[in-house]
């Protein structure tokens, strides 16, 4: 059973690369595709709830003998279980929103897909660190493929290259990494390791190898300065797979950082609370580079790319608390995100197939005649300010309640009132037409910039194939934030951090008034954000600190260069930095 | 940044990187004492568990395998991603053939016979080194993925043959796809048969033999091993077709696009519009 979620996709994709003479059927591969992933979600929301097992399963049957593993091992908790499932959930969702959304796609875009899906299940269920690296490639080969899925532009091919060049420097260094603990341990069983680890005091090799690992995740997870890579990535790669990079795979690398820390190389590293404000650090600084960024950006594409880089950073920071409440805080605030902002990328994604664009300057007032999604859009834009009931308000709540620090749930807070706030501001802006015009110049110039439409024909109507999904994706948003209220959800949740980190559940996780205000101020602050964006031009104040729209920060456009070189030797800087402050700590 | 400042950044940064290597291979135990554990076991039981004296495939196939099913897939990832990348360059060249300066073929020396004769004689024997290889995983460290590469070198030798037709003929995209899903497929079926038999997933459910190491021990060892052999020799052939098609277009561009059509993949029409 709990090899299903894996194999399943895979002899999926094996099949329709088989039926490639037959795509004109096309239906029925759609078909295949949702149903095989619709039915891997059921299988992983099952193994959520799957009490009566210890959660290993050792593949071939190889079980340990006298604490040695000698095959593969999948570790299932309802946290790892979970996350599959989200993804799974989500994949779905795509899969139907794609159904009229590409004319013509052949059966790559199905086989693909279904590979990813693939490495997504197998990288959360193992417990084991090859095992792990074996699949998290697999997601990574397939993730650059699906960006450079329209190569007649020159956009995707660039961008999929920015993509595939700093991650694989990213792997290379996973690789290196799990070499060297390989090396000293002769092992690579997670629990194994970790029992290793454990017996052994702090050295630099634990410490390196655990940095190294880490390398390909942080990447991944788009954590500043190893970020660069995703927001050129996103405003190229097709809009349904974005949903996936933004909710889930970004999140897969923080839930790889969480694994390695709690299941291997936690004890290792000694003095843990320094660990943790490391990465607490640098959890805040993501957040607001991220949120910065965002706020500048007028490529709607791209802007929730860098919205997601500022999420990236609060659940970094959640994790980085290193209690159980921070994780299950981090936990379900990546739920109730990949929600909303699967949500908002389909909506996006609506606006390309009917107005052709995705220049926030150009779409000015354009979207009015898509109402439907404009209220979704907007919603879902409030579930990611915080909003309650959205699930994104709980989980924040508890992250702040964790952090116990006034300091950071107020940088925190306003991160997302910044980002949230851009979002809203688009929607306002697009679908009803609030706020200043676009100046004659800046249409002009946003007309140039305007990209082809990823589909053939714009349609003189939404499918409800495009609109199901956004709408379903909305009110999961709601669902999972009314089911967590629930006292019993949230212990469980709560009790599934505690078992993932190996410690005893200690604080009931309620639902405080301080998270619920902390919420609706948060949704407010990002309204008045998104307002004060729409009517900058009328407010001297603001002007004068930034010229929106004149690209002018020079400063801020020079780190996001779209050169290689310069991604690679930030992520080599900031790989060099945290080596010396781990060594500092551990030493 | 400035290429200087790069350089310089970039220059510093790994210097602090190599000093964390160094500072961690310190750690390493020295040259030839190896103090895992894994190694004595399987060395130990291996050959009692699997009746394949390839103790390293019985590592890939049996104890490990399905870290390669993932392996595999990537290949197939690949090789399916290549596909999307470099299809619409092609059908780019297509639609323009006009402005691809008219190269005549017969002004060109064809390809000398010093190279023609020993690549075509070298073809037979190479086929039989990669189906060996890729059939006796069981019996010493071979396996369908060097067995797989050898195969699909014995397709580019006759490409070297200056062939371009023969190896397209002999490895039309229809088919590779095909092969190429079979072997992928192959492999995960095998472990769900097992799965159907109640055992998890890839136990080795076939007899195992009695000689270790013969042509018929290992179980499912050297099962895998073929459908493997399968998906890489494919995948390496169309990797391999992909970009010597890619070349061939740049090079005599009006050449190929005439001849085209019996490539089903070269069509962009099955692909994707514009």
């Amino acid at each position: 059973m709990p090899s299903l979620p894996v194999v399943v996709p895979l002899i999926a994709a094996a099949l329709l690369l088989a039926a490639r003479p037959l795509a004109t059927y096309r239906r029925t591969l759609d078909l295949v595709a949702v149903g095989t992933s619709g039915a891997v979600a059921l299988i992983l929301g099952f193994l959520i709830f799957r009490t009566d097992h210890s959660g290993s399963y050792w593949f071939a049957g190889f079980h340990p003998a006298h604490g040695i593993a000698v095959g593969i091992e999948f570790t299932i908790g309802p946290l790892n279980a979970g996350l599959a499932c989200l993804g799974a959930t989500g994949m779905t969702a795509v899969m139907v929103f794609s159904w009229r959304y590409f004319t013509q796609v052949g059966t790559y875009f199905h086989v693909l897909m279904l590979t990813f899906l693939a490495g997504m299940t197998g990288f959360c269920l193992a417990g084991d660190v090859f095992d792990m690296f074996v699949w998290f490639e697999l997601m990574g080969v397939s993730a650059y493929a699906l960006t450079a899925y329209r190569p007649e532009e020159r956009g995707p091919v660039q961008g999929a290259l920015n993509f595939a060049i700093t991650n694989s420097v990213g792997a290379y260094l996973t690789l290196t990494g799990i070499a060297l603990i390989y090396g000293r341990t002769g092992a690579l069983n997670m629990a194994q390791i970790g029992a290793w680890v454990d017996r052994h005091p702090p050295s630099g090799l634990v410490t390196i190898s655990f940095l190294l690992i880490i390398t390909g995740l942080l990447v991944k997870s788009a954590i500043v300065p190893f970020h660069f890579w995703l927001a050129d990535a996103h405003a190229v790669a097709p809009t349904p797979v974005c949903v996936l990079f933004s909710g889930v795979m970004v999140e897969l690398g923080l839930y790889g950082i969480a694994r390695m820390y709690w299941s291997v190389f936690g004890p290792g590293l000694g003095h843990r609370a320094a660990v943790g404000h490391v990465f607490l650090a640098l959890g805040v600084l993501t957040a607001v580079v991220g949120a910065l960024y965002c706020f500048r950006e007028r490529h709607v594409k791209r802007l929730l790319a860098f919205s997601t880089i500022s999420h990236a950073g609060v659940f970094l920071a959640g994790f980085a608390l290193l209690s159980p409440l921070g994780l299950a805080g981090a936990a379900l605030y990546v739920a109730g995100h990949a929600f909303v902002k699967g949500a908002l990328f389909l909506g996006a994604g609506i606006v390309l197939h009917r107005l052709r664009s995705v220049n926030e300057t150009w779409l000015h007032g354009r979207g009015r005649k898509l109402p439907v999604t404009g209220v979704l859009f907007t919603a879902a834009a409030l579930g990611l300010a915080d909003l309650p009931p959205f699930g994104t308000f709980l989980g924040k709540g508890w992250i702040d309640d964790a952090a116990e620090a006034p300091a950071v749930t107020l940088i925190l807070l306003a991160c997302t009132i910044v980002s949230a706030g851009s979002v809203l501001r688009v929607a306002g802006g697009v679908f009803y037409g609030l706020g200043d015009p676009p100046r004659e110049d800046e249409r002009m110039a946003a007309e140039a910039n305007e990209e082809t439409g990823e589909t053939d024909t714009a349609r003189q109507r939404t499918p409800l194939s495009m609109l199901a999904p956004l709408a379903l994706l909305t009110v999961a948003g709601l669902a999972v934030g009314i089911t967590a209220m629930d006292p019993h959800a949230s212990d469980a949740l709560l009790a599934a951090a505690a078992q993932f980190q190996g410690q005893p559940a200690v604080k009931p996780a309620d639902v405080t008034v301080s998270s619920v205000v902390t919420g609706v101020a948060s949704a407010g602050g990002a309204v008045a954000v998104g307002l004060a964006g729409l009517y900058w031009r009328r407010l001297p104040v603001l002007r004068s600190l930034y010229e929106p729209g004149a690209r002018g920060l020079g400063l801020a456009d020079r780190f996001q260069s779209g050169v290689i070189n310069d991604y690679v030797t930030w992520a080599i800087a900031g790989l060099a930095c945290l080596g010396g402050v781990l060594a500092a700590i551990i030493r | 940044m400035s290429q200087r400042q790069r350089l310089i950044l970039f220059s510093v940064a790994m210097a602090g990187l190599a000093a964390c290597f160094g500072w961690a291979a310190s750690g390493l135990p020295g040259f030839g004492n190896y103090p895992g554990p894994y190694g004595p076991v399987i060395l130990h039981d291996a050959v009692a568990q699997t009746r394949a004296t390839g103790v390293v495939s019985a590592v890939n196939f049996d104890y490990r395998g399905f870290d390669t099913l993932g392996e595999e897939f990537i290949l197939f990832t690949a090789a399916a991603g290549l596909s999307v990348v470099l299809r619409r360059l092609r059908g780019e060249r297509e639609r323009e053939p006009d402005r691809e300066p008219e190269t005549d073929n017969s002004n060109k020396p064809g390809t000398s016979a010093a190279v023609k004769v020993p690549a075509l004689l070298f073809t037979g024997p190479t086929v039989l080194i990669g189906w060996w290889l890729a059939s006796h995983a069981q019996a010493n460290p071979s396996g369908g993925f060097q067995g797989g590469v050898t195969l699909a070198s014995a397709l580019a030798l006759v490409y070297l043959a200056g062939e371009f037709i023969a190896f397209r003929r002999l490895s039309p995209v229809m088919l590779t796809d095909a092969v190429e899903a079979a072997g992928a497929g192959g492999f995960a079926v095998i472990g769900l048969i097992a799965l159907a038999m109640g055992l998890p997933y890839l136990d080795n459910f076939v007899p195992l033999g009695t000689i270790p190491g013969s042509v018929s021990s290992g179980g499912t060892i050297p099962l895998i091993s073929f459908f493997v052999g399968l998906e890489v020799a494919a995948a390496f052939t169309l990797i391999i077709g992909e970009f010597l098609e890619q070349t061939l277009l740049i090079r005599r561009g009006l050449w190929i696009t005439s001849r085209s059509s019996w490539s089903p993949g070269s069509s962009p029409s099955a692909c994707m519009g514009s």
